[in-house]
């Protein structure tokens, strides 16, 4: 299996830019990200009231992208705001945003309780159910009509949706699942220098795209 | 490796999917690189956040909150 990359911020150099903005903009008034992150390492519970209202949204879809089981990703979500909680002192402005550091760890705990729960089959059969019902590669858990982070998303979307299916169904197994390569190309039966390829074209073009959305969020 | 296959396998890093046979390659190559390999390396970590924002929200229950908001007020007083 291909290692998950951690997002060990503190291990990055001082002088690393920070990657590209991507979160909508705050209400005025309304303290930062990073603001509840230094209160959370204040060990103030509002500030992560705060942030639990603003993210859970997002990182239990991410979640629920991975494990494909409600029951489970409402645990994992608990779990993963509890790490936030406990980890906060480990995290850095100076190195990176919150979302990203938050959104990296949801996805490691994702996939490390999909492995730990061997839950691989029961996994395998949702997702082909879901992807029947929508032939999208890059399907959605549509139960929530949050507009907080609509346009973000509907720009998001647009960079990903540019993508050939093949390129976003590759991405899609390597992130949202932690396949690796050789697991990708044996369960699309596709050539491995067929994957590398699509991932590698795949991610330049959404983080070609990703800089251009820079200037308009 | 050029720094444009540096790139390429920057991008792969950040989401685990190098193989461990290309780990040890690209940790060679970020050593060459240096600073500049380092920050491209934090810069790719953009794409986590991408693909979170991408997903539409998900709704979580108003009881998970407490169940939590008790959790972390029992362990800051305890």
């Amino acid at each position: 299996m291909a290692n998950v990359a951690n997002l060990d911020l503190d291990s990055e150099s001082e002088s690393a830019p920070r990657p590209p903005a991507l979160a909508p903009e705050l209400e005025p008034g309304a303290p930062s990200d990073t603001d509840l992150m230094l209160g959370i390492q204040a060990e103030d519970p509002e500030a992560l009231s705060q942030l639990y209202d603003r993210y859970n949204g997002i990182l239990k879809a991410l979640i629920l992208r991975v494990i494909h089981n409600e029951a489970e990703a409402d645990d994992l979500l608990q779990e993963i705001f509890m790490e936030i909680w406990k980890q906060a002192k480990n995290f850095s402005a100076q190195k990176g945003k919150p979302l990203g550091w938050m959104v990296t760890l949801a996805r490691r705990r994702a996939i490390d309780g999909l492995r730990k729960k061997q839950a691989y089959a029961r996994a395998e059969e949702r997702l082909q159910a879901e992807t029947a019902q929508q032939p999208d590669a890059w399907v959605h858990n549509a139960t929530e009509e949050e507009i907080e982070f609509a346009d973000t998303r509907v720009l998001v979307r647009g960079v990903i949706d540019s993508l050939p299916p093949p390129q976003q169904q590759a991405i899609e197994l390597a992130f949202f699942r932690g396949m690796s390569q050789r697991e990708i190309a044996a369960d699309t039966n596709t050539p491995l220098g067929t994957v590398k390829t699509r991932l590698e074209l795949g991610l330049k073009k959404i983080y070609d795209g990703l800089k251009e959305l820079k200037h308009e969020l | 490796m050029s720094f444009e296959e540096f790139q390429n396998r920057s991008r792969l890093y950040v989401i685990g999917a190098l193989e461990s046979e290309e780990l040890d390659e690209f940790e060679q190559a970020r050593k060459q690189f240096g600073q500049k390999g380092e920050d491209f390396i934090g810069e790719c970590y953009a794409l986590h956040e991408a693909f979170a924002l991408s997903l539409r929200p998900a709704k979580s229950s108003a009881a998970l909150k407490e169940r939590l908001m008790s959790m972390v007020r029992e362990r800051s007083h305890g």
